[in-house]
Order: structure tokens, then sequence, then C-alpha cells
């Protein structure tokens, strides 16, 4: 517990926040909602002091997210409303849609990949180790790879089958 | 050998084979062809979905500050803030429970409300052994606000559909000032911001700069991703052979570092002065990694993640990375080590908030760095 000192903490945030928060912003998908849960999770992380805290942070952050979805589950039939009306006020360039067009198609791909997978593959490029995956997981280190291999294939699968799908239905 | 399986290829391709394991699989590949082209379709594979969740990323913002010493109290205050609220959040709603659902909306609930303790207990368990009534400590508070939610959920959800949830309104409100407070707070003072940001800076007596902050996005989004601090001896087995460092500057912290096409990558971070931090990347070099591959993947992730300024720095790395590949190592002579580090397929650079010119004279001071 003494190990962890503000310092180190410090750096951790310097290194990691970044990749918290992608992580948790392809669980949240909401860039503001990201930004809080990871200061959240560092302020967390202040009062703690947890020994091995980039595994930890990870994996507080990913009970916020789930947390979060369960929330937002509850109130998707509320929110449907108010969205519907807020974004028929605000209309995007061109750029900012296609860009928000990408980032619904990866999040559409994501979404196929079988629970473990995918949070495999959020782990790994957020920087984690296969053993600091393995420990978040729960899977047998040499387990890692195969877990990636299979997430990538079936990633770039979902992402084609979508891109085809569309042109179909624009053509 | 039998042939290699997908994950052992992907944990080589990611660098997380153990040396004598990547060795045996390089014999292997050597002398299959069969693996050979699995291997580079699953570099190719690696590639195409890296840049894919790249496009998943949420838009770059700036680092927001962090003073461990100034978030316990605010922690502390949000709670007290946050507590009142959220009793006052409970009555309310065990008032409107009674008086719009009575008992058997009540009855309905009790699955959610053991459900949600659970995974409140999961999360704290292992700093709150002892869950009390709050008190002043903050790991109780913690734990009290966490069951206030609880409780507040318990009754939302009960509510029926048509009628306007006061209490989560409440909630939110109380939810959102917690959060949102750090975030004014940095807001309020800009100028003190960055240098109180960051605490392992200011003991060294080291400003961040612009070009600094920059270089901490580099870190999380450029080509070689920063992974966690390692000893000299883990940088020594990662390359199979000394660190190249700048003789005589302090040496920061040693870090373990990822990029498609290397199988094992290490960055010494090291102080130039009080204001300047360089990075020297050491990269093993998959022999079997095509360099163009390498350059053109790694452009394409960039091009929506990174600010101009690092762009800048990153494609002139990119290019000398080629045009060091393709002169055939022209060192001096008279540094044995150094020609032998480059033989043996390691990749050298140095990074930081300087100009090309200063950049490349430090590359030519590099040596390996011995403890």
């Amino acid at each position: 517990m003494s190990d962890v000192s503000a310092d180190s903490l410090a750096e951790i945030y310097r290194t990691t926040y970044r990749a918290l928060v992608r992580f948790l912003y392809r669980k949240v998908w909401d860039v503001e909602r990201a930004e809080d849960l990871a200061q959240e999770a560092f302020a967390r992380a202040v009062v703690h002091k947890p020994e091995n805290a980039r595994g930890w942070l990870f994996i507080v952050a990913a009970n916020m997210a789930r947390d979060e979805a369960r929330r937002a589950a509850r109130e998707r039939r509320h929110l449907t409303l108010l969205t519907a009306e807020s974004q028929e006020g605000a209309p995007a360039s061109d750029e900012v849609f296609q860009a928000e067009q990408e980032r619904a198609q990866m999040r559409a791909a994501l979404e196929q990949l079988t629970p473990r997978d995918r949070e495999v593959l959020l782990l790994w490029d957020s920087g984690l180790s296969y053993s600091e995956i393995a420990a978040h997981t729960g899977l047998a280190q040499g387990a890692v790879g195969t877990t990636l291999a299979r997430a990538r294939r079936r990633l770039v699968e979902a992402h084609e089958a979508g891109e085809k799908g569309e042109h179909v239905a624009r053509g | 050998m039998s042939h290699v399986d997908d994950g052992t290829l992907h944990a080589y391709l990611d660098g997380e084979l153990s040396p004598p394991e990547a060795q045996g699989l390089e014999a292997h590949v050597a002398q299959c062809l069969v693996c050979r082209e699995r291997l580079e379709e699953e570099r190719a594979l690696i590639a195409r979905a890296t840049e894919l969740l790249a496009r998943a990323a949420p838009p770059e913002r700036d680092l927001p500050p962090f003073r461990p010493g100034d978030i316990q109290p605010p922690a502390r205050l949000w709670w007290q803030v946050r507590l009142p609220l959220a009793w006052a959040a409970t009555i309310a709603l065990a008032l409107g429970i009674g008086t719009y659902v009575g008992e058997r909306g009540v009855a309905r609930l009790e699955p959610t409300a053991h459900e949600r303790p659970t995974i409140v207990a999961d999360q704290l368990a292992r700093t709150a052994p002892a869950p009390g009534p709050a008190t002043a400590s903050a790991p109780d508070s913690v734990f009290a606000g966490q069951r206030q939610r609880v409780s507040e959920r318990r009754g939302r959800v009960s509510k029926p559909a048509a009628s306007p949830a006061v209490g989560s309104v409440i909630e939110e409100k109380s939810r959102e000032e917690m959060l949102r407070q750090p975030a004014a707070d940095s807001i309020a003072r800009p100028e003190a911001a960055p240098v109180s940001a960051d605490r392992y800076l200011a003991s060294k007596a080291a400003a961040p700069t612009p070009a600094h902050r920059e270089m901490a996005q580099l870190n999380a989004y450029g080509g070689a991703v920063k992974g966690p601090p390692i000893g000299v001896d883990s940088a020594r087995l990662l390359l199979g052979s000394d660190p190249l460092a700048v003789p005589d500057l302090p040496v920061r912290g040693i870090y373990r570092a990822r990029m498609i096409g290397y199988t094992g990558m290490v960055i010494v971070e090291q102080e130039l002065d009080s204001s300047t931090v360089i990075e020297v990347i050491n990269g093993r070099r998959s022999p079997l990694a095509l360099d163009a591959v390498v350059v053109s993947a790694a452009g394409e992730v960039r091009r929506d993640t990174q600010s101009p300024g690092a762009r800048a720095m990153l494609n002139a790395r990119a290019a000398d990375s080629l045009a060091a590949a393709a002169r055939p190592a022209p060192m001096p002579a008279a540094d044995e080590e150094k020609a032998k580090h480059a033989a043996s397929g390691l990749f050298v650079d140095v990074r930081g908030p300087l100009s090309p010119d200063s950049l490349a004279a430090l590359k030519r001071l590099l040596r390996p760095l011995r403890p």
C-alpha cells in the first residue's frame, strides 16, 4: 500500500489517462461521460491507493462502465424521445458527419464481438500487456493471444460485413 | 516442429513472446512457407484491426491537470455536498413510493435491491472491509454514497414511466456537481494547472512546456505505444542487448513500449535539462518485418489522431526509419557495440521537443546503457 506514492500515481495518470478515456469511450460512447468516469476512477485510486494502480484503474473503469450501461438501458426509453428532438437542431458538417458515421460503424462492429473478446481487444488497445489482461479477465496468459487473434479477425469481418450491408442498402 | 497456432503468431507480433520462444518461432517460420504466409496475413490483420479501432477513438483533448494533493479534500467535499441531497432524495422517494405505488411496488423491487449491493460490494470489498454508517473517513463515505445511490435507484425504477422522475433529477444533479467540480476547478486556474499538474516533474524542477504535453500525446497515440515502467534488466531481456541511451544524462525511467513490426521495444526517458525530456526508442525489429507495411500502416492511424506538430515529428521519424533501413549500417567501425546493435536488427531513435538536427545529433551520441 505504501509503495503507491502521489508521484507514481501522477506518472500513471500522465501515461494512462488518455488510454483510460479511450477504453471508457468505447463502452459508453460519450466523450464527456468517458472523461468523467476516468476522473472518478483516478479520484478513487487516490483514496484507495491500490498496489497495481494501472490494472486496478481499468477494473474500476470497466465496472463503472457496466453500471453506466445498465443505467442507460433503463433510461433509454426516456432518452430516445429527447435525443431525437435535440439532434434535429444541429446540422453537422460533412466531416463531422463522416467521422460520426465511421464511429457508429465501428461501434456496431465492436458490439458484434463476444463480451470477453471485446474486453481483451480494448484492454490491449489501451496498452495493457498480456499478463495484465490475463489478470483482469481471468484468462490464462497463454489464451490471451488466441482471444486477441479471434477478436481482431471478427472485428475486421464484422466491419466489412457492415460496409457491404450499407452499400447494398444504398444501392 | 508442427505449425504455429494463431494465438502464438499474435503473441509474437504483439511482442509478448519471451526471447527464446520468439527465436523458436522465427526458426520455424524461416523454413516453413505456410507459416511465413500466415505470419504476414496475421500482421496485416493486426494492422487493419488497429486502424479500425483508431476510428472509434474519442476526439483528442488536452490532458486535464492531476493534483494528487488537491484531490482528496474536494473528494471529501463532494460527499459532504452530495450526502444531504442524497438523503433528501431518498426521503422524497420513500414518501413518493408510499403515496404512488404502495406496498405492492416495493415488493416488486426486491430483486433490484439485492442485485445492486453485490456490485457495490464487489467494487469496494478490497478497500472497505467494514461497511458501516457514513463517517468522516473517505472510503466509508464512498461506501455510504454508493449505498445511497442503491436506494435511490431502487426508488427510481419503481416509478411509473409516465411520472417525471424527481428522484433521478436530484441524484443526477448531485452527481453532476460531484463530477464537474474538478473540471471547474481546473478551468479556474489555467496557468497554475500545468505546473502543478505533475508532481513528478515539479519535484525534478521541470516545467512542462506545450511541446512536452504534445510528447505525452505522442506517447499515448503515436506509433510507439508506451507501456508500464520496467527495470534495465527487463529492458535488456526484451532487446537481447543493452538499450542505447545518451551518456551522462540522468535516466528518468525505462518503459516497455510496442509498435507494429517490432517484437520488443523499450523507451528510455532522459532529462536533457531541467525542462526538456527526450525519449530514446530502442526496438528489436522482427527479422521478417516489411518496412513498407510498418510505415504505411502506422501512417494511417496517425492521420486522425495526431496534432499537426506531433504528426510532423512522427513523419520525420518515419522518414528517418525508412532511410535508416535503406542504407546498410554505415556505422563507424570504431563503435563496435553500436554496429553490433544495428546488425542485430535493432532500431534506435530519439524523440523529444527539439529540432530534427538536435535529435539527429543526440542520436549520434547514443551508447549502450550500463547500470
